[in-house]
């Protein structure tokens, strides 16, 4: 590639892109706080025509989203960190097995692990659902469904990790200077995984938060998500409620988001329907 | 169960120093290192194994089964009329259709625009790269209902984009447009840029570059690198990211669940069966051609990838 010319296709290609994706994000944290019908649907809650100047400002919708949904809110946020630790003591002994372990069907269960992320969520909802009905009331029902689909991401993100280190030279090393098993583990095998946990754990996190093909069938009224909320307000609720629900879910998942880049999301990769 | 797995990391050297020991030597040895080593990964394996089965295996078993019973309960006669009924029904069978032809459009659209953001991202240094690839991600835990909901509010009929239109000409442009089949196509495509950028660029990354300066001291042109060097080498990665982009698709129903005005496409029928209906065989049938599409696509591919799959340069 000629570093000294410009490509400015790609450039031009990409800022595109980049309006594409930003602009519509700030227009919903515009409409969120304006009073006003410049921004998209009419609205019954509508306050003055936009020359009184108290009312053009106004946060008042937030604090309407905050406790009409508070109860999916804290759901989601809930089903979130459970998948976080659910996917922790699970995933990261999967990744050790399916890295290091020698048994036969290994490719198979590899495979089995990551399956979920080829498949349509609203598919997968409806199995859980015909094979597990009694208990669909619970939280824990979502909760599997959660976990099935941010597994593959701690797995992969774990398995990848020690791939690359090379774990069973290092605890060779380790066992050679006389370490015991669990001085292994702690002061070889767990410092080296850190990072590649907390990057997982933050895909998991992101994953779960936003998720709603799986969920949305899988809840009950009781059990309802964020994303479930976010459905209602633009089913039901004017512009600038939907609105404030948008922000505030973005307030949640643009944070984590930026973590993971910043910790290095250049491994990153994402398959989950959306 | 943690502990035991992360105990199974038994030591290359361990395993293969085992046979030089004699017989009583591993006799007396203890039990408990026999147990790590070969019981451990063992029940590990079973555990996981059961737990994917539990979570997995068996409710697809169900769905399958289920879409072959009368009734809601799963214990009805056997009978194919839920397949029959899918099958002979023209709406739903155009809802199918509508689902393959778009999803393979977007699949088309977002490997040939993410393309050139990949190749960016890989080849390029520049101010605030990282903000870029950042903001790349960005639609990458958004649900398709929210997405749904960006579009109508960007170009509903009283949507941002043609209201400030009417401002600048006089005329609302793109007015109603979310509603309308590029509408759809344009938000399907916005959850596809972080899948599809991020499986290309980490494609790309792997890419040689030398082949291409070996290429170009050959007096090749760049539309000739492109085409002999290049595409051949990610002809793979191209053809997995098309099935990535493809299942996705398919398998979304958020933005279509908000703006389906004109058409409808199969997942959401499928919900609609559900939620309105509450007929689960029929959804359950449903569900399974859906299923055997999207497993169809990801195997299908995978056989093309392998077969596409360059031979790796001997001068490395």
């Amino acid at each position: 590639m000629n570093a000294a010319r410009r490509p400015w296709l790609l450039l031009a290609l990409t800022g595109l892109l980049l309006v594409l994706i930003v602009t519509p994000v700030l227009v919903v944290t515009a409409g969120s706080v304006l009073n006003t019908s410049f921004l998209g649907l009419a609205s019954e809650q509508w306050v003055g025509d936009g020359r009184d100047a108290e009312a053009l400002f106004t946060t008042k919708w937030f604090g309407y989203v905050l406790s009409t949904y508070q109860p999916q809110l804290l759901m989601s946020v809930r089903l979130a960190v459970a998948s976080v630790l659910g996917c922790i003591v699970l995933g990261v002994p999967a990744a050790y097995l399916l890295v290091r372990g020698q048994f036969p069907g290994r490719r198979f269960l590899e495979e089995l692990v990551m399956l979920p992320l080829a498949l349509p969520g609203i598919v997968v909802s409806i199995a859980l659902i015909q094979a597990y009905l009694p208990i669909r009331g619970s939280w824990w029902f979502v909760l599997l469904g959660h976990l099935l689909y941010t597994l593959p991401f701690m797995v992969r993100s774990v398995a990848s990790a020690m791939r690359s280190f090379d774990v069973a030279a290092l605890e060779r090393a380790a066992e050679s200077l006389g370490a015991s098993r669990w001085q292994r583990f702690w002061f070889v095998v767990v410092p080296n995984l850190r990072h590649s946990v907390t990057l997982g754990s933050l895909l998991v996190f992101a994953v779960s938060f936003g998720e709603f093909n799986v969920s949305y069938l899988l809840c009950t009224p009781l059990t309802a998500t964020f994303p479930n909320a976010l459905y209602a307000t633009y089913t039901f609720n004017s512009f600038q409620v939907s609105s404030a629900a948008t922000v505030i879910f973005l307030a949640v998942i643009l944070p984590v988001l930026a973590l993971i880049q910043w910790l290095g999301g250049d491994e990153l990769k994402v398959e989950q329907g959306a | 169960m943690n502990s035991e797995l992360v105990q199974t990391a038994a030591p290359a050297s361990a395993r293969e120093a085992a046979p030089a020991l004699s017989a009583r030597e591993c006799e007396r040895s203890s039990r408990a290192a026999l147990t790590l080593r070969v019981l451990a990964p063992a029940l590990g394996a079973a555990a996981l194994t059961a737990l994917f089965f539990a979570l997995l295996v068996w409710p697809l078993l169900c769905l399958l089964l289920g879409s072959l019973r009368e009734g809601n309960t799963g214990d009805g006669a056997f009978t194919w009329e839920n397949y029959r009924t899918f099958f002979g029904s023209r709406r739903m069978l155009g809802a199918l259709w509508s689902s393959v032809w778009i999803s393979l459009l977007v699949a088309f659209l977002s490997v040939a625009l993410c393309l050139g953001p990949a190749w960016l991202l890989v080849r390029y240094r520049f101010p605030g790269k990282r903000v870029v690839r950042a903001l790349f991600t960005l639609p990458m835990s958004f649900s398709g209902i929210l997405i749904g909901f960006l579009s109508v509010i960007m170009l509903g009929r009283i949507g941002a984009v043609p209201q400030f239109a009417e401002w600048l000409t006089g005329t609302p442009w793109l007015s109603g447009f979310a509603y309308q089949l590029g509408g759809v196509l344009l938000a399907y495509f916005y959850f596809e840029i972080p899948r599809a950028t991020l499986a290309l660029e980490a494609a790309l990354r792997k890419l040689d570059g030398r082949l291409e300066s070996a290429a170009r001291s050959l007096g090749a042109s760049s539309g000739q690198i492109f085409r002999w060097v290049v595409f051949p080498q990610i002809l793979p990665a191209l053809l997995s990211t098309f099935a990535l982009t493809f299942c996705v698709s398919l398998g979304s129903f958020g933005v279509v669940l908000i703006v389906s005005k004109r058409f409808t496409l199969l997942p959401l029928e499928i919900f609609q069966q559900i939620i309105a209906s509450n007929r689960f065989p029929l959804a359950a049938a449903m569900s399974v051609v859906l299923l055997a599409l999207a497993l169809l696509v990801t195997l299908g591919s995978r056989w093309l990838v392998e077969r596409f799959q360059p031979p790796v340069p001997s001068a490395r």
